[in-house]
């Protein structure tokens, strides 16, 4: 059986996803040990300006223009509305060219070696349910369900599938939401109409349990934790992160929190990027 | 020796807002559906419809007075039920049910009782209520936390002294609340406060109750236990509810089973769920 991560690296003009995919396979390498493909419409990008030896495969898709936008937040005081380029990860399972495949936003940061587990699991869909917030002073119910109402919160963020008929089920579902994604906004009483990767693999999750909380798919080892972007990614030296994380009440005030040995979702791309810059210098 | 007769049985007592006794017709539709040999009993003093009367196995007049005339919860009777029921062994239920689901090996898990309650109730999402909106007397006064609105019995002397007691207490219930329930007192005779104080008397908590088994139980639709981000009126004002064919419910997308405790009236008047039951009733 082949095995792999795999990232989709589609660049909005302003963020650069690339990069992020560059710098995120060579973690991967290092404390995963396994080969990382790319989904990326910058190839020519890719081959020309990054590191592209660190890929197994570099799969091309092409550039779109999509109208689909979002504010990305660099912090509590500064943001940017822009291109949100998300509507291509249902084609992960289709495109990937391992058997079993790890699929990682590129603002996943890797810092240990618990996703091996993840290939000796019986499960053969893994994904974060439960997640837990760095600052730990935001409402996080946002991250419990997909909406007040309506069903559990299953993160994209991270997904182990191996190609089997019910995860080729699984994908299937996610594009047909997708196709359909007004009447489930509706159906399942979303507050907005952006499409969400973490809202259609929630609705599928949830309808392949038969409309139940259920085990169709398994809980990734270890526990979901993330920064938003309304925080900011100070430094980074190997697996020690350095956030400053906002402060209740005091807006554009933040506490300083540490973590070592602890994989984390950088929600903030814009203070990644740097981080990923003042490295490569 | 001989077989143990078995079946359920509700208190139903119309008032001036709620049609109880409708309640109960549609509880019994619900229960010929998916529990076909199931009896179920109805203990009122009100008129049922002739065309809904074989629902019934029997059809029971409150014992003596009724002790609710002047109230409009009507629980005042609800100790007499264990003297009334037609059964060995008896399920109480509240009219505002509906049982969803082949409930058949729940009786064998009672059968180890001789008085069970629930304790553990489920929202519509099928997680464990942790809420306690409206059991701040239960937690202030640390009774033990018990339903009523579904729970068994066996005739047996233990079952006995357990509603002899749930009798004086309710009865009494003013005096009681003086002496068990220092906080958050509540205002009006409640059955389930009434049956902890009876629990607390007898010492009896782990003889009729199990907090490790997640069933019998019931999904609780009271609003403000749902885990919602506030408050709410009535739950049907903020999910919908989604009925096929087969009877399968769905409330906010969530597919139903087990048992369910509507709480609002107007959910079985604004669905297609009464119309539905009748329709198959009718058909059979």
């Amino acid at each position: 059986m082949t095995k792999g991560a795999l990232l989709i690296a589609r660049n909005n003009g302003e963020l650069d996803y690339a990069k992020q995919a560059v710098f995120l396979a060579k973690r991967i390498k290092q404390h995963l040990n396994i080969p990382t493909s790319v989904i990326t419409d910058s190839v020519d990008y890719i081959n020309d300006s990054l590191d592209h030896t660190v890929f197994d495969e570099i799969i091309p898709i092409g550039y779109t223009n999509d109208n689909n936008t979002r504010k990305y937040y660099d912090g509590t005081l500064a943001s940017k509305t822009l291109n949100f380029k998300n509507n291509y990860r249902i084609n992960a399972y289709d495109l990937s060219p391992y058997d079993e495949t790890l699929l990682l936003d590129t603002d996943y940061i890797i810092s240990n070696d618990l996703f091996k587990s993840c290939f000796d699991s019986l499960s053969d869909l893994q994904m974060f349910s439960k997640s837990q917030d760095i600052a730990n002073i935001r409402d996080s119910r946002e991250f419990i369900h997909i909406s007040e109402y309506s069903v559990d919160f299953y993160w994209a963020t991270v997904v182990f599938f191996r190609k089997t008929p019910n995860n080729e089920l699984f994908f299937n579902l996610i594009k047909h939401i997708q196709d359909n994604w007004s009447h489930y906004v509706s159906v399942y009483q979303l507050s907005s109409s952006l499409f969400r990767n973490d809202f259609a693999f929630s609705i599928a999750a949830h309808i392949l349990n038969g409309f139940m909380t259920g085990d169709y798919v398994s809980p990734l080892p270890g526990k979901h934790m993330y920064t938003t972007d309304k925080d900011i990614l100070w430094k980074l030296e190997d697996d020690n992160f350095t956030f400053l994380v906002e402060k209740k009440d005091y807006v554009g005030e933040y506490t300083a929190v540490k973590t070592q040995g602890q994989s984390i979702h950088v929600m903030n791309k814009f203070s990644l990027e740097r981080i990923i810059n003042d490295e490569q210098n | 020796m001989m077989n143990k007769t078995k079946g359920i049985v509700v208190l139903a007592q119309n008032n001036e807002t709620t049609d109880y006794v409708q309640q109960a017709c549609l509880l019994a539709l619900s229960l010929k559906f998916t529990n076909s040999n199931c009896k179920i009993s109805i203990v009122t003093n009100d008129n049922i419809s002739a065309k809904y009367k074989n629902l019934f196995d029997e059809i029971i007049s409150i014992p003596w007075d009724d002790s609710a005339i002047d109230t409009e919860w009507k629980i005042e009777n609800r100790w007499k039920l264990y003297h009334c029921s037609p059964y060995d062994q008896t399920i109480v239920m509240d009219t505002d049910m509906l049982v969803l689901q082949d409930i058949s090996t729940w009786w064998t898990f009672l059968s180890n009782y001789e008085v069970f309650f629930t304790t553990k109730v489920h929202t519509y999402r099928g997680n464990e209520v942790t809420g306690d909106y409206y059991r701040k007397a239960f937690v202030n006064n640390n009774l033990p936390n018990l339903y009523s609105g579904f729970h068994y019995f066996e005739k047996s002397d233990f079952a006995l002294e357990f509603y002899t007691w749930l009798e004086l207490v309710v009865t009494n219930w003013q005096k009681f609340y003086e002496i068990f329930i220092k906080h958050d007192k509540p205002t009006w005779c409640s059955i389930d406060v009434c049956t902890a104080i009876v629990t607390l008397i007898l010492n009896c908590e782990d003889k009729i109750s199990n907090k490790i088994a997640k069933f019998p139980s019931f999904t609780h639709m009271k609003p403000n236990i749902q885990d919602w981000y506030s408050n709410k009126n009535k739950w049907k004002d903020c999910i919908d509810v989604y009925l096929d064919n087969n009877l399968q419910l769905k409330l906010g997308n969530h597919h139903q089973t087990g048992i369910l405790h509507y709480t609002e009236d107007d959910f079985i008047k604004l669905s297609m769920l009464k119309s539905y039951y009748k329709e198959l009733y009718n058909d059979n």
